[in-house]
């Protein structure tokens, strides 16, 4: 007995001193990111197939690479969305994280001011064909000719539509599509309709606690008049009778009670799968999340749709874009962190497939002209949106900001807050005294 | 006794050798209060003159090229809507806070002075909030809040009332924010007039009794001139406190909307770590301690001149 408890002790011993020394031998890097946090459901799976929405997907794939990585281990640090706050502090305090998530919008910010890599020559030297990105992706993350960042996704605004309200609001085709409108007055034509026939709201908007709704839909809005308010990237100009059309319409929606009105971001994602409203407009990230809803009973049970944005004025079918992707900041980092840093990047890449599920646009080529990306659920229905997703110039410093400002002035006229011209005026006045004082 | 006698300079060396305290400075004694000095120079009076060069910068977060700009910074404020509605809803924010965290925080002092359970029971609960931090006190009173599934909601309908959309309504949204702060730390000012209770001297009221003064007299004429110079520290602590509103704002309405429920401090935050004008945002901090010093000075100089009398 006395002999088999030294020969477990013993064997005990060795294997934590062999599994310490493994982990000794790997390099840690920290990746910060935002996606959410959802350890309890996710927090082991290391088969990604398995995985399901943004947060369970980028949390698979980090336990994967960590499994299958004989050289570096990846320590996630989540922060809440978007997160810019927090890396402008650590950055400025010199305890910034290895990778960042960053959007594709506020990379040129960083970027002409020193605080990234250049990628290109990692990229080359890892075999990441640069060819083979998609040219969303890689305008986005091309700053001044050089690359700054992994894209991970593109990701567009977009109409994920409740069939089963839909039918009840006798907006469905025979061929069991939904009816969408082809202008700004079928629009309010068939909200009015769906309101009266189901009790209510066409759409379900998250117009409290954010800006990212008023902003988005708003450039969408722009962007189907043919309207190129930024074509001086140090001047917006909103002063234009479309800019006025497109914000009188939000505001007629919200006085006409063909919204609803006071719901954050977690309260409207909630709301559309319990059958709140008809047409919840939000991004492409949300695809898989309500897919696998329309699975389950419920609201949404073999009742979910989803479309691009639907083109309501004659202009253009563009849409508001941006899109995700992972960049190395700049810092005293040992060859071995680079290296393990670009092998995760690498690693994403090689599997930006499994993101795409998510309902975000790969950012490869060789995926999007895929049959495995085809015949995903969906996708067939959003195809054009990789062709009509359209991002500010990268010429435009401070697009975060200047989209918070819009998004507020925006919101204030929608809400009723403020006059629309008023809205307007001011929202140029502030976002080009922004610019002005800009470096 | 034995009689004495000192040549002049002899009596002079004795006048000149003290056997009592010293006289004159000992700068010996500047150790005892050097730790505190060197703390108070570097974390207050460095940063303090160093905030003022930096709003007459115009510096980026990340440009080491400041230039000197005067007091550029400072006339693009007074011009900028935003900054002057922050001033006015940071004003609007003392003024319904501080007098309800008077008059509230006494009286549940009043009530609670007392040795029996409850009364312990009941200050350990009202205390209890201040220990919170803002983002558990912003959850609960979202879900106080939301207008959908939110308590306050629900006592709404059950009322058969339309609920009413407290963070998404301009005239209300910082009305939601002045509630949730009240609620988080009224704690505070209940310990402060409880303390100060305490130390009334019972003969007083025993005194009072025998006269036969009514409670509201024995209020008047005995409870609050004693605990005068707390009110005055409770004032003042709140005054200046609540013109440091954030998290809040921050986390329930994130200054929306129509920059309704933005404070300064907000302001601050999103020109230094958002738009990262740094210059900018030091120029509207000292607006901010130029307010809170007039504003704290001025009570303070209003309510001795009042004890004085």
């Amino acid at each position: 007995m006395r002999k088999l408890t030294t020969a477990l002790l013993a064997s005990l011993v060795v294997t934590a001193g062999a599994s310490a020394a493994l982990a000794a031998d790997k390099t840690e890097i920290s990746v910060a990111r935002f996606f959410g946090a959802c350890e309890a459901d996710y927090g082991t799976v290391t088969d990604v197939t398995k995985a399901n929405g943004e947060c369970g997907i980028i949390t698979a794939l980090i336990n994967k690479f960590n499994a299958d990585s004989k050289t570096t281990v990846v320590k996630p640090e989540i922060v809440e969305w978007p997160g810019y706050d927090q890396l402008t502090a650590r950055i400025r305090s010199g305890e910034p994280p290895v990778i960042s998530v960053m959007h594709e919008a506020v990379i040129s910010d960083y970027s002409s001011r020193g605080l990234l890599e250049p990628l290109d020559d990692d990229f080359a030297k890892a075999g990441v064909d640069v060819n083979d990105m998609t040219d969303a992706a890689r305008q986005g993350v091309t700053k001044d000719g050089k690359i700054y960042a992994m894209p991970f996704d593109t990701h567009t605004w977009l109409w994920h539509i409740n069939m089963n309200l839909f039918k009840q609001a006798g907006l469905v085709d025979s061929a069991g599509k939904p009816i969408l409108p082809k202008s700004t007055d079928e629009l309010m034509k068939q909200a009015q309709q769906f309101k009266e026939k189901t009790g209510k709201p066409y759409f379900i908007s998250t117009l409290a606690n954010e800006t990212a709704f008023y902003t988005r839909t708003f450039d969408t809005l722009l962007y189907q008049q043919n309207v190129d308010f930024f074509a001086d990237p140090n001047k917006v100009n909103f002063s234009s009778p479309e800019a006025k059309n497109a914000l009188q319409l939000l505001a007629d929606i919200f006085s006409k009670d063909l919204t609803t009105k006071n719901q954050d971001y977690a309260a409207s994602v909630s709301s559309f799968a319990a059958g709140e409203g008809g047409v919840f407009i939000c991004g492409t990230w949300l695809i898989d999340t309500y897919d696998q809803e329309a699975k389950k009973s419920g609201a949404l049970a073999n009742g979910y749709a989803v479309t691009a944005f639907p083109q309501i004025y004659p202009g253009s079918p563009r849409v508001w874009a941006d899109g995700h992707s992972w960049v190395l900041l700049k810092q005293d980092l040992t060859d071995a962190q680079r290296a393990s840093a670009i092998e995760f990047m690498k690693f994403l890449w090689d599997n930006n497939y499994e993101w795409s599920r998510t309902g975000h646009l790969p950012i490869r080529k060789s995926i999007i002209n895929s049959d495995q990306f085809k015949n995903l659920p969906h996708r067939g229905d959003i195809a054009s949106l990789a062709v009509n997703g359209t991002a500010l110039p990268s010429a435009v410093k401070r697009q975060f900001s200047i989209q918070e400002i819009e998004g507020e002035e925006v919101g204030s006229a929608m809400r009723g807050d403020k006059p629309v011209d008023q809205a307007l005026t001011d929202a140029e006045s502030r976002i080009n005294e922004l610019l002005a004082n800009a470096k | 006794m034995t009689d004495v006698t000192l040549s002049p300079g002899k009596a002079v060396a004795a006048v000149k050798r003290p056997t009592g305290a010293s006289i004159g400075p000992r700068w010996s004694n500047a150790l005892f209060v050097a730790p505190y000095l060197v703390f108070y120079v570097v974390l207050l009076v460095y940063p303090l003159f160093k905030g003022i060069w930096m709003s007459m910068l115009q510096s980026d977060m990340f440009d080491n090229t400041s230039k000197y700009a005067g007091m550029a910074n400072y006339h693009r404020l007074f011009n900028d809507k935003i900054f002057i509605g922050t001033v006015w809803n940071t004003v609007w924010f003392v003024v319904m806070t501080v007098p309800v965290f008077v008059a509230i925080g006494l009286l549940l002092a009043l009530a609670l002075n007392s040795s029996d359970r409850t009364a312990a029971v009941l200050r350990a609960i009202f205390f209890g909030t201040s220990v919170l931090s803002v983002t558990i006190v912003t959850i609960i009173w979202k879900m106080m809040y939301m207008p959908g599934n939110g308590a306050i909601a629900s006592i709404f309908k059950l009322l058969g009332l339309e609920p009413v959309a407290f963070v998404t309504s301009s005239s209300l949204a910082l009305v939601a924010i002045a509630i949730c702060t009240i609620w988080w730390i009224i704690g505070l000012p209940m310990m402060l007039f409880l303390a100060a209770l305490q130390q009334i001297p019972g003969e007083l009221y025993e005194a009072a009794a025998l006269d036969n003064a009514s409670r509201w007299r024995s209020f008047w004429s005995i409870t609050l001139p004693s605990i005068r110079r707390t009110m005055l520290v409770v004032v003042i602590y709140e005054i200046v406190a609540q013109f440091q509103l954030f998290g809040q704002a921050q986390l329930l309405t994130q200054g929306g909307p129509n920059n309704a429920s933005r404070p300064i401090v907000l302001f601050i935050y999103e020109q230094g770590f958002r738009s990262w004008n740094l210059g900018y945002a030091a120029a509207a901090s000292e607006i901010l301690f130029l307010i809170m010093a007039v504003a704290a000075l001025a009570q303070f100089f209003v309510s001795r001149k009042r004890v004085e009398e």
